[in-house]
């Protein structure tokens, strides 16, 4: 956008420009180009000025001609007929005896946006690409890229492409660079330069005449080469062992990437490469740069997620400095929680202890989460820490703990009985909605065990009228109602004349359910207390490295990392098997196996199946049946899809229950005993017999170790 | 190129910095041309071509020179097989200089714990030597003690080894040897890192004691735990006040403290510091009785000095030889100097 009153100005430069005196003396002619050239940058339209700059372009000064180019090239597409005479200058200057002129009067000729361009530079260029400067033949390179550029949708002239292949034999590194660059640009709706076995073992063997740059960028080129046999794989891989640990982190990390996609048949030669890798990789962390530093972090968590164990013995480097951004404090935190062991965890938790109480609240509240992460391997320390938080009485901090603390209970049920002593003892409460809503959660939830919980439930019930978030009211509602069944009380309805429609729903629901009687409520409303199959989480298991390989020194690991941890949830949450089972049964296979309820089974179809059939398994459980109610135990193996056929009442010794699943077209019958003298070991803990039809070991194993979760959560609760 | 993408903008930081010392918008806009000129030859078609600072100050030479003779030739070294050292260089005397410079980056929590320590080393050459020199460097490397079964002396392990694009890695793989044609003028030549746990050579103990309303008293005792020796030269600790503090009050046993309200530090600096001694100082604020609502970070104490002629690791240039084919007399020289890197010292209040 021209300035307002550049008219005179330009008036005045081109009066000076065209003046003979000025012309004569250099350093005044200069002077004035130089202001063009300001003048340009600032916004200023000059382009009236073109002719007075093309005569200025002949000169021996390099700089003035640089300046002058650079002029060109900005107004050549508003000024194509003028630009026209500038070619012939240009033209002149692609033959001057001094190759700096050469090389600069093509790029630049190049460089032009205008069309019609092409058949004024091919020429030059195919002189450039034979110019005995190496100077001239990197840009005469890259100058067919852009002339393809210049009219993208004509064929790909084969002789320049033919060229160019050729010149990737070039002494000079640049050019051979520049040349998979270019190649790449014009082959790029055929999928790029193609890098077959000559080409592959050239560029090998010029790697170390490299810049870092071009290191990089060739090491990208050759991931798309498959080796033929292993010798040369292995040929390979030696010649590009020394830059694993390459003074430039980009290159080093582009090796690795190479190494990890090469050796994808070979872990234990991708081991190695991101052992000897881990050092650049640290180093990077620690860059003075924030930016390469962030990078390094992100690509750490990826090794991390095959190589938990790799950084564990450099946890301190992922202490986080006063003066960093926030965001590398968080990525440094979510390491530190995963680099946890028995030995370093007091440090840490030390460490993120006195981050708690940042001044960014953002950041005190993901250190209080942290802690919460730690807490469900090793629960007391970080109990004790955040029940310390608790009495700095700060908002945000309040309100981090307690939703810690839901996260807590939900994924490790043995802390509940110590959160909720310290949610008793804990006086104010938190002021935002995230806070609230965690807290009525753990109070509807676990208020069998918070003898206070009913006094503060009333507190927010009265002060419902002031509240302005519907998801609080909403979770106080449901909370509300859990409460009543645990501990039958009076408590007020809620209200009804609400103008969010989900509250007034979810208001309604309840009161028909509670209009329907208790046991029905109960049904209905109390869900699990825990996930313990969520515990996988805390001890999660390696990935292979192929999983993340192909984003490795990427944009992939710096952006799209939460996606991929998502997934990673998910999957793991989809497993029903714990950790604790998996030491069982070490062949279990990961696979997911379902239950499905199908169709009732009379109790005559049972008898007969359950007497026709041999059992394929017997397994003593290791633990008492839980002391619940039927109804509750029956609920709950129905939750996970498992049919109830009938038991012996309460304490009736031998204790016995038959059920049945279905699962994957086989029926799963079974028996589980306990306190039979004939049975060995059950007179303290529960025998499962399973018989199945027709046989699938699989299946029994998913159904014992779905069976053995239900059974433990409902005894940790009722203890 | 995730990694590399960011390098991009480091690197042009880098460049411009070695042309105008300084970077900001100023040095940007007066030196407009220049920069035109190097964003020309450092990308073309948004590829990088020549990065290196030391080829491009061949050709584009500073504004004030430009006009007298320009350059008409392409500098050798952008064809040479040596990209970093142009041929024909000619010197009277024949001199490298070899400056050994270690920084430490201590982290102390506020209980007085060292919660991390390294040591991260560089060697720096200022080399005026004529023609092709060819330059062997030999250190004290542990791994080089153990690879020729002396093991005599102090010996240091290094970690993290870095080198100049000029060090034949291949000859340091096999044998430790660290043979190399220097670039002319200064270069970093290698760079190293040594994760042992150090003592933190300046030991500061702290007591900031806020009373609300009323002061802020602040007593600061250093401790230099180096050799009797050594002195550490231009110490300077910065200890963090509160932002709203006034009427500063010192008294210091030794050097001079400042208050510098725009940082919120007490800047307390002493010109020597030798080894073994102890120092104290304190200080005294006023604060409004009106309290400042906003919170504050609790900043820690960073601590800056230098102290010549020593090694934390204990490294050792033990020799450097110099050949070139017309068989010139060349002298090396070696300085060693220790300087507090990223030292951090958290503080209780």
């Amino acid at each position: 956008m021209p300035y307002f009153g550049s008219e005179e100005m330009v008036k005045e430069l081109k009066r000076a420009l065209s003046n003979p005196n000025v012309q004569a003396d250099r350093l005044r002619y200069k002077n004035y180009i130089t202001k063009v050239i300001r003048y340009m940058t600032q916004g200023l339209d000059v382009s009236a000025l073109f002719m007075d700059m093309v005569k200025a372009s002949a000169t021996v000064d390099i700089a003035q001609k640089k300046l002058v180019y650079l002029y060109m090239c900005t107004y050549a597409s508003d000024k194509p007929d003028l630009a026209l005479l500038a070619i012939n200058t240009l033209r002149k200057d692609c033959a001057d005896p001094n190759p700096m002129v050469r090389g600069l009067a093509l790029r630049n000729m190049c460089n032009f946006r205008m069309p019609g361009m092409t058949e004024y530079i091919e020429q030059p260029i195919v002189a450039g690409l034979r110019d005995k400067a190496s100077y001239v033949r990197r840009v005469a390179v890259l100058g067919c890229a852009k002339m393809h550029s210049l009219q993208p949708n004509t064929d790909i002239d084969g002789t320049i492409v033919n060229e160019l292949y050729a010149l990737l034999r070039d002494p000079d590194p640049v050019v051979v660079v520049n040349c998979l660059r270019a190649l790449e640009e014009i082959l790029k709706d055929e999928g790029g330069v193609v890098i077959n076995k000559p080409i592959a073992h050239h560029l090998l063997n010029r790697m170390k005449d490299l810049d870092s740059w071009a290191q990089s960028e060739v090491l990208t080129f050759l991931l798309r080469y498959r080796p033929r046999s292993d010798d040369e794989l292995f040929d390979i891989l030696s010649l590009l062992d020394s830059f694993l640990q390459s003074a430039h982190a980009h290159v080093a990390v582009a090796t690795l990437r190479l190494f990890l996609q090469l050796a994808s048949a070979h872990p234990a030669v991708q081991a190695d490469a991101l052992l000897r890798t881990s050092a650049p990789l640290l180093a990077t962390c620690g860059a003075a740069s924030r930016e390469l530093r962030f990078a390094g972090l992100c690509h750490v968590q990826q090794v991390m997620r095959s190589q938990p164990g790799l950084f564990g013995t450099h946890y301190k480097r992922f202490f986080c400095g006063y003066s960093e951004p926030t965001y590398i404090k968080f990525r440094k935190m979510e390491i530190l929680v995963e680099l946890v062991n028995d030995e370093n965890v007091a440090l840490v938790l030390e460490e993120l202890r006195s981050y708690c109480t940042d001044v960014s609240p953002e950041l005190a509240q993901a250190a209080i989460a942290a802690i919460g992460r730690i807490a469900r391997t090793y629960s007391e320390k970080c109990l004790d820490i955040l029940t310390g938080l608790l009495a700095l009485k700060q908002d945000h901090i309040t309100s981090a703990v307690i939703q810690t603390f839901r996260d807590l209970v939900w994924f490790c049920p043995q802390s509940t009985a110590a959160v909720c002593q310290t949610v008793e003892a804990c006086v104010d409460s938190p002021q935002d909605s995230e806070g609230k809503q965690a807290l009525l959660w753990l109070l509807g939830e676990h208020g069998d065990q918070i003898s206070s919980a009913p006094y503060v439930m009333e507190g927010y019930i009265d002060g419902l009228k002031t509240e302005l978030s519907s998801a609080v009211k909403m979770e106080l509602l449901t909370a509300s109602v859990k409460m009543f069944l645990c501990r039958p009380r009076i408590l007020r309805g809620g209200n009804v004349e609400e103008s969010d429609v989900c509250v007034r729903d979810r208001a309604l629901l309840c009161y028909r359910l509670l209009q329907r009687g208790v046991e029905e409520t109960r049904k209905v409303v109390t869900g699990p207390k825990s996930d313990p199959s969520m515990s996988v989480l805390t001890g999660r298991q390696e990935e292979p490295i192929s999983q993340w390989a192909s984003t490795f020194n990427t944009l992939g690991p710096l952006s799209g990392r939460g996606l991929c941890l998502q997934t990673a949830v998910i999957s793991a949450a989809d497993q029903p098997s714990s950790s604790a089972e998996k030491e069982l049964l070490p062949d279990d296979t990961e696979e997911e196996i379902s239950l499905s309820l199908g169709p009732p089974l009379s109790h005559e179809t049972f008898e007969k199946m359950w007497l026709d059939l041999e059992i394929l398994h017997r397994q003593t459980l290791g633990f008492p049946r839980p002391r619940t109610a039927p109804d509750t135990l029956q609920a709950a193996l129905q939750l996970v899809k498992i049919q109830t056929l009938a038991f012996t009442p309460g304490d009736t010794v031998p204790w016995k229950a038959y059920i049945y699943t279905r699962s994957t077209g086989t029926l799963i019958l079974a028996e589980l005993l306990q306190g039979d003298q004939q049975a060995p070991g059950s007179d303290e803990s529960l025998v499962v017999s399973v018989k199945q039809q027709p046989v699938n070991q699989h299946a029994i194993r998913g159904f014992v170790s779905i069976l053995k979760s239900v059974l433990q959560t409902l005894n940790v609760d009722s203890s | 190129m995730s990694a590399s993408a960011v390098f991009v903008l480091d690197l042009k930081g880098k460049v411009f910095t070695e042309y105008f010392k300084e970077l900001e918008e100023e040095s940007i806009q007066d030196n407009f041309v220049v920069v035109y000129e190097l964003l020309d030859e450092l990308m073309d078609f948004g590829f990088p071509q020549t990065t290196d600072s030391k080829i491009l100050q061949e050709y584009i030479t500073q504004k004030g020179n430009k006009l007298e003779v320009a350059k008409t030739k392409v500098p050798t070294t952008v064809t040479n097989a040596v990209s970093w050292r142009s041929e024909g260089i000619k010197y009277k005397k024949n001199e490298v200089f070899i400056d050994v410079i270690e920084s430490i980056n201590v982290l102390v929590n506020a209980n007085g714990s060292v919660m991390s320590s390294d040591i991260v080393g560089s060697i720096k050459l200022k080399t005026m030597l004529s023609g092709m020199p060819e330059l062997r460097l030999g250190l004290n490397d542990r791994m080089l003690f153990a690879l020729t079964g002396r093991d005599k002396g102090k010996s240091v392990a290094m970690e993290d080894v870095k080198f100049h694009q000029c060090v034949r890695l291949s000859r340091f793989e096999s044998d430790r040897t660290i043979s190399f044609i220097p670039p002319d003028g200064e270069s970093e030549l290698m760079s190293y890192r040594i994760n042992t746990h150090v003592k933190p050579l300046i030991w500061i103990e702290s007591v900031i004691e806020k009373f609300s309303h009323s002061r802020v008293e602040i007593m600061v005792k250093a401790k230099g735990q180096f050799k009797k020796q050594s002195v550490a030269n231009n110490v300077e600790i910065h200890v963090p006040v509160p932002s709203d503090a006034d009427s500063p009050k010192f008294k210091a046993s030794t050097g001079h403290a400042k208050y510098v309200p725009e940082k919120n530090l007490v800047v307390w600096s002493i010109k020597s510091f030798p080894g073994g001694k102890e120092f104290l100082m304190r200080a005294h604020f006023g604060l409004p009785s009106v309290e400042n609502h906003e919170l504050e970070g609790r900043p820690p104490i960073t601590v800056k000095f230098e102290i010549p002629y020593f090694t934390v690791s204990g490294i050792q240039v033990r020799y450097m030889k110099i050949i070139e084919k017309s068989g010139y007399q060349a002298l090396p020289w070696v300085r060693y100097i220790t300087q507090s890197g990223d030292y951090q010292l958290r503080t209780n209040s």
